[in-house]
């Protein structure tokens, strides 16, 4: 799953650790999600939209936009 | 920027990481002072001369290596301070389970005829045997209890996939083991080399997962 954190990181000037601080979990975590070899679990993708004020799916894409809405 | 503003206004206080040099050489210190105990011990037991209990050395170690520790948290306390109470106490579950490993290890050790003993099926002492019993089910239970309270999701993947790595570290020789050894095609099953392979490839894979 791709996702938009190391953007939102750097636009904030934040390092990896400053953000699995302020998450609250380790700077492997961060750098994991980074990478895309983590996918996160929902309670820290809300965690991550509500530290970034956005909406999980700004953040993360799993790349089948548009093709769930049933139409 | 109004977004990028409102994330500053809550951006804690940075504090200073200090040097890990000093925790990793209170470790190989309290490692070392513990072989300098069992190194006592041996010589002592090859000229004759009465020994200490086994527990001695790595008990006095420990503490000796927990009161340096503790010095070097009151010295750096404001940058703990900073930690959350998941971190904080996630480290005090794996300095507890490094601590026990480390006394378990070198009494085992101790106790038998050098490093090759610690895996090895060598008489023991009914003392030592109940001690190191009560040690590791307690021990651990603490420990355990305390990790999985405060691991974060990212580690209970890898913890969980080396657990399971580890399982089948077990399941797939032990039984082809135990069937060869009953057509005498091999010797008797040894648990304890199936626990240390077992152990190996948890650990491993779970490295493997946390820091890859």
């Amino acid at each position: 799953m791709n996702n938009q954190l190391k953007v939102l990181r750097a636009i904030r000037n934040w390092s990896q650790a400053e953000l699995a601080d302020r998450l609250d979990v380790s700077r492997q975590a961060v750098n994991a999600i980074e990478t895309g070899k983590y996918d996160p679990s929902l309670p820290l993708a809300f965690k991550l939209a509500r530290l970034f004020a956005m909406p999980i799916e700004e953040i993360f894409d799993d790349g089948h936009e548009g093709q769930d809405d049933g139409h | 920027m109004a977004m990028k503003d409102k994330m500053m206004d809550i951006e804690p206080q940075k504090r200073r990481a200090p040097s890990m040099v000093w925790p990793i050489a209170i470790g190989l210190g309290t490692a070392m002072l513990a072989g300098g105990f069992a190194g006592y011990n041996q010589a002592a037991a090859e000229n004759g001369d009465a020994v200490l209990a086994p527990w001695i050395g790595p008990v006095v170690a420990i503490l000796i290596g927990g009161l340096a520790l503790a010095y070097f948290v009151r010295r750096h306390a404001d940058w703990f301070r900073s930690w959350s109470p998941r971190k904080r106490l996630y480290w005090v579950s794996l300095t507890l389970s490094c601590a026990l490993g480390f006394v378990a290890a070198m009494v085992m050790q101790s106790g038998t005829n050098g490093p090759e003993g610690l895996f090895s099926n060598a008489a023991m002492t009914p003392t030592a045997a109940i001690g190191l019993s009560a040690m590791w089910v307690v021990g651990l239970t603490i420990a355990l209890v305390l990790y999985h309270r405060t691991v974060d999701d990212h580690e209970r993947q890898a913890y969980h996939l080396g657990g399971l790595a580890g399982f089948y570290a077990f399941v797939f020789p032990c039984p082809v083991w135990w069937v060869l050894w009953r057509a005498d095609m091999a010797p008797p099953v040894d648990a304890m080399m199936l626990f240390a392979l077992s152990l190996t490839v948890n650990a491993a894979v779970y490295f493997w997962f946390k820091f890859r």
